[in-house]
């Protein structure tokens, strides 16, 4: 009687050690992952917190067909020039010549720097243009004819 | 005497056997458990790092029927640090709360995922009455809303 009693409780409490092992890795497992996401999103939102723009002008060159826009970086964090979007009239832009500063080989774009777009492909004024950055942060304008 | 030797190792190949049984379905529910508590952990944290932007802009004209097909064009912008479906059955779009499946989205700029810091731009095809309306985009969880004037 002493030896099962004895028996039995140690396979019940090995069987608990394991399941408790089991436990434990899932659970750790899964708040690891979920509190990097979440570092993540906050690293995101800091980002974004700090990112202003302001779309100094738009202008819509009528004898050469050119969209110029010049944006400058008044946040206090540092843009990728090739994350940033336009719009022109609701069209998706792409294939424009950028430049920072007149650096147009740099794709940083750093605080207090102007970026000014040409655009060559567009065959009639847009109208409107609409300006976002990496992180989502946009600003849009009305285009000045020249 | 050997009649209660017998009976006692019989008490303990059962009792071993009750043990082995009870741990048995209990390690196999807990194991169930930890995979499901895993799953979901991955599920959070594919919500929490899901992140859309529409960028399209609100207050121009060709937001509808630019191309004369009677087509809603939303560009839509991955701010999250995921990479998100851009096929039109992951993505969830409400237009003045009807839910629509004639939904189409294609990738921007040469990109061949929809990563971080890419745009797609969605056609949704509906016919729309001149006045104020709504969209709305599930994405993983996110959920964005954007709204314009026909």
């Amino acid at each position: 009687m002493g030896f099962s009693v004895s028996g039995s409780a140690a396979i019940v409490f090995a069987g608990m050690f394991i399941a408790f092992g089991m436990f434990h890795t899932a659970t750790t497992n899964g708040f690891e992952r979920v509190s990097e996401a979440q570092e993540d999103r906050t690293d995101r939102t800091l980002a974004q917190q700090n990112t202003a723009i302001d779309v100094t002008s738009a202008t819509w060159d009528s004898i050469d067909g050119e969209l110029t826009v010049t944006v400058n970086n008044t946040g206090a964090s540092s843009l990728a020039v090739s994350e940033v979007d336009l719009l022109a009239n609701n069209s998706y832009v792409s294939g424009y010549a950028t430049s920072v500063d007149g650096d147009s080989e740099t794709d940083l774009w750093l605080p207090q720097e102007q970026l000014t777009i040409t655009v060559a492909s567009l065959n009639d004024d847009p109208g409107r243009i609409k300006f976002v950055t990496g992180t989502g942060v946009a600003d849009s304008t009305t285009t000045e004819v020249v | 005497m050997a009649g209660v030797s017998a009976s006692h190792l019989i008490i303990f190949i059962a009792s071993m056997m009750v043990a082995a049984s009870v741990v048995g379905v209990f390690t196999d529910s807990v194991g169930q458990l930890s995979n499901a508590i895993e799953d979901q952990g991955v599920d959070v944290s594919s919500d929490v790092r899901s992140d859309i932007e529409i960028i399209s802009d609100s207050g121009s004209s060709a937001v509808y029927n630019s191309s004369g097909n009677d087509n809603i064009t939303l560009h839509v912008k991955n701010t999250g640090s995921s990479t998100l479906p851009a096929r039109g059955d992951q993505i969830d779009v409400l237009v003045d709360g009807m839910y629509q499946t004639d939904v189409t989205v294609t990738l921007l700029g040469g990109a061949d995922t929809w990563q971080q810091g890419e745009v797609v731009r969605i056609a949704i095809s509906r016919q729309l009455n001149p006045g104020d309306h709504r969209v709305k985009l599930i994405v993983n969880g996110d959920e964005e809303v954007f709204e314009f004037r026909t």
